[in-house]
């Protein structure tokens, strides 16, 4: 509460802006004032995008943010790689205020991979090269964002102001000497109009230099402009005086600023603040510290940092504890020191950082963790010299802020291949008594051994001999012998060099790496001449490894006897046949199926063997590997392994059957009991029911209640709840005991009863009722607690408060639901329904008490604002202040506040220092003014949060956009597009295009680049049932099995719920049948279908199902159903899939039938262009079929007349009779060949139509024709030139297996295609599809020799072929997938055309 | 019939041979010893390796330890923490892989 209480003046800069060095801080533009030359007295008013800024104004977190913290599993689904990146660059700066170079540079790249970037990924890619990378120096940073501007622009990023303005500030951030002419030159160069930021920013750049009259220039001009002049360009020049040496008008910009009617902010004071500490004037820094205090302002401790800052960099040093002194350790100082530090380092300035590092207030808590990491890391890549950098460990040590400081340096030092250093840091843990581990020196192994670096490898394990540290086997067999020709020339250089192992080491290295390597020979000897004994288990894995490598089947039973026989091989206490079955068992479970299946016969002669020898496996393993055999389908090997089995300990198994016949003589008996009345009675008193005739149904009832059954009392309950007939449906309830007290109703009947009983007054009646839903345990769904909060709602509505409060205390107590605030809120309800505030009050407080919950606090707060009940706001937050913590209250106060129009006193609430952005709870009221339609409440709410700390500025920008989308004003949205510039905000993707869309709906320009939406919203994905009652385990199932494709297991399901009469909805059956139409299970599918047409009234199959349906029926050559099939789904208004209609006529073509298929050209009339169904389809089967009865000159005719018509229903250059010619070719109709031949000849010879012709003559190249191909294209020699279809040609048979033949004797042909880029990679495609290694290495060798530039599909391409048959790559494979290269290549296809 | 071999084959793996527990987030600093060092006092380590990249030489924080009975696995699993080198480990049982049977659609591509 005392936050609440403090002066205004005091509220605060939590969060806001950080200090810039220097005078860099007032280039900033001060927020969206539009007046500000007037109204600036603000003293609370940061700098918006400073230095290290934070988050707010970085608002670019990817869109799917919420979605992705809740569901670890769907976010790489979710969320497209760049929004990925982006959104880990936002985390970087939220968490820490900066950005790690690395990570910056990998999103760079892969920007630049996604082929075009947009504008707003550009603005936040040079926003990044600032002051937000401590770990660069300033000259870096600028070349980088020089190095994102120029490769963007090629990449065609249109630049607008806002990325001018971006890149000025990241100068001024680097204190970048530039021409500020130049630069606006540049600007109108390309036709950008710069604006009052860019001006402000230029006038900061000329004062950094100290030119004071280059900003006056700039200044006189903003003047002409009307531009208001500013808190920050009066800093500027402060510093513009500084730098000049004019530290007296320096001093004299704050009279000027008064006489203006401007008061000095702390933005002003600090400027002044810099240039007195790069005089070292300490004495006037101190003054003018005092000065601010004073005048009542307030300087964070970040500002306080930066001075420090400006001190050292200007060499005085000394006077860094001085400022230190006077920090507050606000909660956010930690990471803006840890920024400090990092540059400090960068600036060779590491004794200051290790100063303001140890000065660093931990807290016990974090006492645990250690500190001083990242310092460590940045000395390690900054090369702070060793001495000092283990002085700094030592430090850090006994200021016990890092618990293994120099453990870290080590890792760093390795990390960074740094061995020298790594060295030194090693012996110095071993003077301190740490360990120095083995796996400490892989790293630097690794790094000799890539290079096969022998030396360097040598030079290692002697320091480890020298730290008294012995390799063990890993070491040697992974990073030692790779390097080496022979284990025996390692054996000699550690021997020359003094190092070798005392022990076995070496050999049981050498033979682990003999067995990978599958020297079988060696290791049975060495394991017979062996004098040492060592575990089977010690060396398995490699052993496996080798039989595999090594199929000598004598070696593997020798070897598998040996370890059998021999006791040494054999420590387990189980025994050998445990152990060598155990082997057995690993070796075929290292086998993949194929393998197994490959080698069916050697396993099988290698068990025998073993079988020879006398081996033997329990029965235990027998089995798993008879089932792993199983799984590989090679069931034949099962007896061959079940001869090894141990028969003495075969134990008989216990077979346990079903007795069918005891199941059946239940079921007659259970038929023999039932009553022949009480089943006509209940489905008379149903159809009453369902008639909604009470009094027939009660009368039924009372005459026949002897026979009633429980069926028709529960139809009866309801039909009495509906009628709100309490005293009947309590009768009947009775009844329903009496006759069987142990029936369960439908949960949806309880609830009902609650519901009525309640309403009637008969809480008793209905606590009992909820009582007995406990006790029979029955079902309670989401939408039973939602009807549970409508029981509840409906109450407090009509001011039944005990009603309320009973039911919902035997709701909560007995277990039914839960207490949540929504359940809750009718206690509350029925207070402010009553007005009672006070009551409503209590009844929060008393929810709270009981279940920690606080439901409806928001409306009851506002009725209190409005009535001004000053005691109770009061008592309400002293209440949920110390329940919930002062955040959480500060919010609620917040929001009341906003909502009844007291902004003032909002605006007081959120500048409350320490505050920070809790984005639900803004979400929460976002939302809430969406729905209710205020658009004043949420302006404000956008407009008092801006220096919110954490505030995610553009999803609250985002929110006001939407609702001004629903009031259709596109002005406001206009004015926020300008206001997020101000204010520096980045907007998201979605934000774009929500702002565009409002502007294109009003017919109003858009005057930004509109990101394309390229990938689908994947909300449709996500409505998996999720939450299925527990009842419908059978559904759950069968949708699982549908999903996971096992056509099998789904039809099993549904064949068991039919058994238990158990129907599902309609979408299951359709799935259900896609799936079994996918897997050709026709009559399954057929079955399904007819059961849900049966017992779902109106099922019918939708368009997918209908499709596949059609396509199955083809395939069986079912076509009469087919077309019955088409024609239901047509009449049905339904679009069947173009592959179902072509495969359908496709079917009727090669049958002849002419009739149907016209038949079908009535039925889809019209429709063709939804279907994607060509004209061709039609022509070409026609003909097909004609020729197939024998009609060749009339299919013939009437394609001339079709081609020479007036009006070709196809433009001659599409009329494609490929599938014509193909068939035609391929049925070996030679007549029709021949005369087909001569008109595509004579279409093109005397209609000049080559489309034909060409068809042709790739149809004979396709069918191996070559040299009828060769002669047609001399008869036509036209055909060389119809390059387009050529290439389309390529590219759809790439992919094809089997047609590399084709394309290579089409190339053969025709060589000038073969310059076409698309020709080559389609080619390489082709060459993958068929593993053809061999061509495609000339092929690439080829290119290559020619100098042609490949793009990265095609290397992509290549190179997993060579990785795949195990060659070495030429060049380093492209890293990202092929799906990537592909869209990139689309994507750079579409920029050129 | 495949239903009940993979129902063998996991109860083979979990029953006779297979009391794994997977440790994560292992420090850089300890290697397969230190993480045999500690399990020891669990039981009888049967196998126990962190899996280190050969391209880099560091492990991931990655490592496997086979317990020689159900009993000493359960031992390790209860203990609250596991801290080697002043890291906390993250020790647990392997979940059932269960493998999706991926069927490829046979429908042809036009």
């Amino acid at each position: 509460m005392a936050a609440l209480l403090r002066p205004a003046r005091w509220l605060l800069r939590a969060g806001a802006a950080p200090r810039l060095p220097l005078s860099l801080r007032l280039l900033t533009s001060g927020p969206g004032w539009p007046h500000a030359g007037v109204c600036l007295p603000a003293p609370a008013r940061p700098v918006s995008g400073g230095l290290l800024h934070p988050a707010r104004l970085y608002a670019i977190a990817a869109e799917k943010k919420k979605d992705i913290r809740e569901e670890p599993t769907s976010f790489k689904r979710a969320v497209s790689p760049f929004d990925w990146a982006l959104m880990r660059l936002d985390n970087s700066v939220r968490r820490t205020g900066r950005i790690p170079k690395t990570l910056l540079q990998k999103v760079f790249d892969s920007t630049c991979r996604s082929g075009s970037p947009g504008g707003n990924q550009a603005l936040l890619l040079l926003r990044s090269c600032g002051s937000l990378l401590p770990e660069l120096t300033l000259t870096e940073r600028t070349e980088f964002a020089h190095r994102i501007w120029d490769k963007l622009q090629k990449l065609g990023t249109v630049y607008d102001v806002s990325h001018y303005n971006a890149l000025l500030k990241v100068y001024l951030q680097n204190e970048h000497k530039f021409s500020p002419t130049d630069f606006l030159a540049k600007m109108e160069e390309a036709n950008i109009q710069p604006n009052r930021v860019t001006y402000q920013r230029l006038i900061a750049a000329y004062c950094n230099g100290g030119d004071i009259e280059g900003a006056s220039k700039i200044l006189g001009f903003m003047k002409t402009k009307d531009l208001p002049i500013t808190e920050t360009v009066f800093s500027a020049l402060i510093t513009g005086h500084a730098r000049a040496g004019d530290m007296e008008n320096a001093q004299n910009i704050l009279t000027v600023m008064k006489e203006t009617g401007i008061e000095p902010g702390p933005d002003t004071y600090l400027s002044l603040l810099h240039a007195y500490a790069e005089k070292g004037d300490i004495d006037h820094v101190k003054q003018t510290l005092k000065k601010v205090e004073e005048s009542e302002l307030y300087l964070m401790d970040r500002d306080l940092l930066q001075i420090i800052f400006s001190f050292s960099k200007a060499g005085y040093p000394q006077h860094a504890s001085e400022i230190l002194e006077k920090i507050g350790y606000e909660r956010r100082y930690i990471p803006d020191a840890m920024n400090l530090i990092l540059l400090l380092v960068t600036e060779k300035l590491e004794d200051t950082a290790l100063q303001i590092l140890l000065a660093c207030p931990l807290s016990k808590e974090d006492g645990l963790s250690d500190f001083g990491s990242f310092f460590l890391q940045h000395c390690v890549t900054m090369n702070v010299p060793m001495e000092k950098l283990i002085h700094y460990c030592k430090k850090l040590k006994e200021a016990q802020m890092h618990s293994s400081p120099l453990q870290f340096t080590l890792l760093c030092a390795l990390q960074a291949n740094k061995a020298d250093l790594a060295k030194v840091l090693m012996k110095t843990m071993k003077e301190e008594g740490s360990p120095v581990r083995i796996h400490y020196f892989w790293p630097l192994l690794v790094k000799h051994q890539k290079k096969k670096n022998i030396q360097g490898i040598i030079e290692v394990l002697k320091g480890m001999h020298e730290l008294g540290i012995d390799p063990d086997q890993e070491t040697y067999v992974n990073y030692v012998f790779p390097s080496f020709d022979s284990v025996k020339s390692v054996h000699t250089a550690l021997q020359e060099n003094g190092c070798l192992p005392k022990d076995d080491t070496l050999t049981q290295a050498e033979l682990k790496s003999e067995a990978v390597n599958g020297n079988l020979d060696y290791i049975l000897s060495v394991l017979e001449s062996n004098t040492l004994s060592f575990s089977l288990n010690s060396f398995r894995t490699s052993l496996i490894q080798g039989f595999k490598r090594s199929m000598n089947i004598n070696l593997w039973s020798k070897i598998t006897e040996l370890l059998y026989k021999d006791g040494r091989y054999c420590q387990e206490p189980t025994g050998p046949s445990e152990a060598v079955g155990y082997f057995l068992y690993n070796l075929i479970d290292s086998m993949s199926d194929s393998e197994v299946q490959a080698k069916e016969e050697h396993l099988r002669q290698y068990f025998h063997q073993l079988k020879e020898m006398n081996v033997k496996i329990p029965e235990n393993i027998y089995r798993g590997i008879r089932n792993l055999l199983d799984s590989y389908h090679v069931p034949e090997l099962i007896k061959d392994v079940y001869v090894l089995v141990e028969r003495e300990k075969i134990d008989s198994r216990k077979t346990v059957q079903l007795k069918s016949s005891d199941l059946e003589s239940t079921l007659e008996k259970l038929k023999a009991e039932n009553q022949p009345i009480g089943d006509v009675l209940k489905q008379l008193i149903l159809v009453l029911c369902s008639e909604e005739n009470m009094q027939k149904a009660l009368e039924l009832k009372a005459k026949y209640a002897s026979d009633m059954v429980f069926g028709g009392y529960a139809a009866l309950i309801n039909l009495c709840c509906r009628h709100s007939n309490a005293e009947e449906a309590l009768n009947l309830k009775q009844e329903l005991d009496r006759l069987d007290s142990s029936a369960v109703l439908h949960t949806r009947t309880y609830v009902e009863l609650v519901k009525v009983l309640g309403k009637h007054g008969k809480l008793q009646d209905a606590i009992n009722i909820l009582k007995e839903m406990k006790e029979k345990d029955v079902l309670i769904k989401d939408t039973t607690v939602t009807a549970f909060f409508h029981v509840l709602n409906g109450a407090a509505f009509r001011g039944e408060t005990e009603t309320v409060k009973q039911l919902h205390e035997a709701m909560v107590t007995l277990g039914l639901a839960k207490p949540s605030t929504n359940l809750s809120s009718p206690l509350i309800t029925v207070y402010l329904e009553k007005g009672d505030i006070p009551g409503a009050l209590e009844a929060i407080i008393d929810c709270h008490a009981k279940y920690k919950i606080l439901p409806r606090i928001h409306d009851v707060l506002c009725k209190l604002v409005e009535k001004g009940e000053t005691e109770l706001i009061q008592k309400a937050m002293d209440f949920v202040s110390h329940e919930q913590g002062e955040m959480m209250m500060l919010y609620d106060l917040f929001f009341a506040f906003l909502q009844t129009g007291n902004y003032k006193e909002a605006k007081k609430i959120i500048e409350t220092p320490g505050i920070r952005a809790r984005p639900s709870r803004l979400q929460w009221f976002c939302d809430k003014c969406i729905t209710s339609n205020q658009v004043e409440t949420l302006e404000k709410l956008v407009e008092l949060t801006e220096k919110l700390f954490e505030c995610d500025r553009d999803q609250l920008y985002y929110s006001l956009l939407k609702l001004y989308k629903i009031n259709g004003d596109w002005q406001r949205a206009d004015a926020v597009w300008n206001k997020m510039q101000e204010e520096n905000v980045i907007p998201r993707e979605k934000t774009l295009r929500l702002l565009a869309e409002i502007l294109r709906s009003s017919n109003q320009e858009v005057p930004f680049d509109v990101p394309e939406l390229w990938y689908e919203d994947e909300t449709s994905v996500q409505n998996l049932p999720s939450a299925l009652p527990v009842e419908n385990d059978l559904h759950k199932d069968l949708l699982n099995a549908c999903h996971w494709k096992r056509n099998r297991d789904a039809f099993n399901i549904f064949l068991k719920a039919k058994e238990q009469n158990v129907v599902f909805n309609p979408k299951t059956y359709k799935n259900l049948i896609k799936l079994l139409l996918l897997k050709d299970c026709l009559s399954q599918a057929e079955h399904v279908k007819k059961f849900a047409e049966t017992h779902i009234k109106g099922f019918t199959l939708n368009d997918a199902a209908n499709s596949l349906l059609i396509i199955t029926q083809v395939r069986r050559d079912y076509l009469k159903e087919a077309l019955t099939t088409l024609k239901t789904a047509l009449d049905l208004k339904q679009i069947p899939s173009r592959l179902a209609v072509t495969r359908l006529i496709q079917a009727l073509g090669l049958k002849g039938d002419i009739e149907s298929i016209e038949a079908i050209q009535v039925m889809i009339n019209g429709l063709e262009n939804t279907i994607g169904l060509s004209e061709m389809v039609f022509i070409n089967n026609i003909a097909l079929a004609q020729i197939k009865n024998n009609n060749i000159d009339v299919a013939i005719e009437n394609i001339e007349n079709l081609l020479t018509s007036g009006s070709p229903p196809v433009e001659p250059q599409y009329f494609g009779l490929a599938y014509l010619f193909k068939k035609v070719l391929e049925e070996q109709l030679e007549t029709a060949v021949e005369k087909i031949s001569i008109m595509a000849e004579r279409l093109a010879n005397q209609f000049a139509i080559y489309k034909p012709v060409t068809d042709l003559f790739l149809q004979l190249v396709d069918a191996g024709k070559v040299d009828d191909a060769r002669a047609l294209l001399q008869r036509c020699g036209a055909i060389a030139e119809q390059v387009p279809i050529f290439l389309v040609f390529f590219v759809r048979n790439s992919g094809t297996e089997g047609k590399t033949a084709t394309l290579r004797s089409l190339l053969e042909l025709i060589p000038e295609l073969a310059e076409k880029d698309i020709v080559y990679t389609s080619l390489m495609k082709s060459y993958v599809v068929n593993k053809d290694v061999t061509s495609a290495k000339a092929l690439y060798e080829h290119l290559t020799a020619k100098n042609m530039k490949l793009n990265d599909l095609f290397l992509k391409r290549y190179a997993v072929l060579l990785k795949d048959a195990g060659e070495p790559l030429p060049f380093t494979e492209p890293p990202e997938s092929f799906a990537y290269y592909a869209e990139q290549l689309k994507g750079s296809k579409e920029i050129s055309s | 019939m495949a239903a009940s071999a993979a129902r063998s084959v996991a109860a083979l793996r979990t029953s006779i041979n297979r009391p794994l527990a997977f440790v994560r987030k292992i420090p850089w600093t300890a290697g397969s010893n230190e993480l045999r060092e500690h399990f020891a006092q669990f039981g009888r380590i049967r196998r126990c390796f962190v899996f280190f990249d050969k391209e880099t030489g560091f492990h991931r924080g990655l490592g496997l330890v086979q317990f020689s009975t159900e009993e000493e696995l359960q031992n390790a699993l209860q203990q609250e923490n596991h801290i080697i080198d002043g890291v906390k480990l993250q020790v647990e049982a392997p979940r059932s892989k269960v493998l999706p049977e991926y069927q490829t659609s046979d429908e042809e591509k036009d």
